[in-house]
């Protein structure tokens, strides 16, 4: 009965307030993961001096680690708290906001930068419209369909960007998930007409060129996406579109 | 995104990035390649040194192939990357991964390496600047006039010493370490084991090249063992203090 969990959460109450640390304990129960976790200190705020207080607020959707909403960082490591399991973390468990983002309050950022980035690049199939043009739709291969699908299960998390060193608020660089996307439809069927269009997006500041090469994105990635393999073939195919722009 | 018009560094953002991931390999990479080869050949004696220098002295347009392979690409190198080394934000305490600490080293390296090109330049390329003899001018006699240089000039031949084998190691780890990085730029390696191999292959180079500048300077450091040719000493270093030199 006295076993707690025991939480050390970095709060906010504003986006242009001070943070500070506030420690929180439960009784432990197993099983828990983090949001889980959140949600029994949301229904008992009282902090470990046992004063009550606001509830702690943050962000979750899913809870199966494939929306990306409760992206925060565990133990100074950026991840899923919907994944993070109580069981398996070191405690105190600290929570805190992204960092490359900016606050809401408490847990909760704003992500808009990376769709911002997204849209930068073009990540996305242009369309001329829904009528049937009379032709099936374009075949690839299994093999070609698996490595895309891993692409595709991107979900605009931020793990990657929080902890690439050349991703902060005064570096233009548009990140990691952006450019996995690009890889992504430059390599569909109907995509790639637009490939150039989207390299040229990524040729300019903030693009492609503004890589470092830590390589820290595909460590944290929670959906094993091969960004930096993505980028190498992004710095290969904007090699040959900066050598056809300056030659045809 | 700026709202006023791109300026030149923007308009050629994807070139100028390009031009210093090149500039690293050729000709400054080359150079250091040749650079340190022809040293090394101190270690088998003197007039194998003085041949060699020799040789380079009589290339055809040697201060035009001075200024366009060396001392051009080495300023833009060095300055644009400067630039570029300023948008990342280090964070390699955090998220210690061996590829981080690479990214780190390549900036921590670049840093030193500016400040040794800057103190070997002027230890031995202009020190006519500073009232002694120009290195020109002990033609020949190249060896000992490099070694009087490390022996009886300014510092003390430990400390000489010292600043050599950190200056040469933060520039062989910049240039090995660049020229992976260099292959992910520009889309060469894009597999991940592929880069692993690089990497190894990028290793035995720098072993190879930290060891021909360690006999290098072993040799200029040791003092002369055999007898000088008669006047060697005295004509290359008339305004110096004639004494035994110090062996490290």
């Amino acid at each position: 009965m006295d076993r707690m969990i025991h939480f050390k959460i970095k709060r906010q109450d504003g986006p242009n307030s001070p943070p500070y640390w506030e420690e929180f304990k439960m009784p432990y129960a197993p099983q828990h993961n983090c949001i889980s976790a959140l949600m029994y200190l949301r229904e008992h705020p009282v902090n470990i001096k046992g004063q009550r207080v606001a509830p702690v607020v943050w962000e979750s959707n899913c809870m199966e680690e494939v929306c990306g909403a409760c992206t925060m960082l565990v133990n100074g490591v950026p991840r899923q708290a919907c994944a993070a399991l109580v069981d398996e973390l070191e405690q105190p468990i600290r929570l805190e906001p992204l960092t490359k983002f900016p606050v809401i309050r408490d847990l909760l950022v704003d992500r808009q930068k990376m769709f911002d980035g997204l849209i930068q690049v073009k990540a996305w199939v242009p369309l001329d419209g829904s009528q049937d043009i009379h032709l099936h739709a374009p075949r690839i291969s299994p093999v070609e369909q698996s490595l895309r699908y891993i692409f595709s299960r991107c979900m605009t998390c931020g793990c990657c960007m929080e902890v690439c060193p050349q991703y902060h608020d005064g570096s233009p660089f548009v990140g990691p998930a952006p450019l996995g996307q690009v890889a992504l439809h430059n390599a569909h069927p109907t995509g790639g007409f637009f490939k150039a269009d989207r390299l040229h997006a990524i040729m300019g500041p903030g693009g492609i060129t503004d890589c470092g090469n830590a390589q820290n994105c595909v460590k944290v990635c929670p959906k094993d996406i091969p960004l930096t393999e993505a980028i190498g073939a992004l710095g290969r195919q904007t090699t040959v579109q900066w050598l056809r722009d300056l030659l045809m | 995104m700026a709202t006023s018009a791109p300026g030149v560094l923007e308009r050629n953002h994807f070139l100028l990035r390009r031009l210093h991931s090149l500039s690293g390999i050729v000709p400054i990479g080359v150079f250091l390649i040749f650079h340190l080869l022809t040293n090394s050949t101190a270690f088998l004696g003197p007039a194998h040194f003085d041949e060699h220098v020799h040789s380079i002295h009589s290339l055809p347009w040697l201060v035009a192939i001075e200024l366009l392979f060396i001392f051009l690409p080495l300023a833009f190198h060095g300055i644009y990357g400067v630039i570029i080394a300023w948008q990342g934000k280090l964070n390699a305490n955090q998220y210690p991964y061996m590829d981080n600490w690479r990214y780190t080293l390549q900036r921590v390296t670049a840093y030193i390496t500016i400040v040794f090109v800057v103190i070997h330049l002027l230890h031995f390329r202009f020190a006519h600047w500073f009232g002694v003899m120009e290195y020109k001018a002990a033609k020949p006699l190249f060896f000992d006039f490099t070694q009087q240089g490390f022996l009886n000039l300014w510092l003390p031949a430990w400390l000489w010493m010292v600043i050599y084998v950190i200056g040469l190691t933060a520039a062989v780890f910049h240039f090995c370490n660049g020229i992976v990085t260099f292959c992910i730029t520009w889309g060469i390696t894009v597999s991940v084991p592929s880069r692993q191999k690089l990497s190894v292959a990028a290793g035995v180079l720098g072993f190879v090249l930290l060891a021909w500048g360690v006999v290098s300077l072993y040799a200029f450091g040791r003092g002369r063992p055999e007898v000088a040719e008669p006047g060697a000493n005295v004509a290359a270093h008339a305004a110096r203090p004639a004494g035994p030199h110090a062996s490290p």
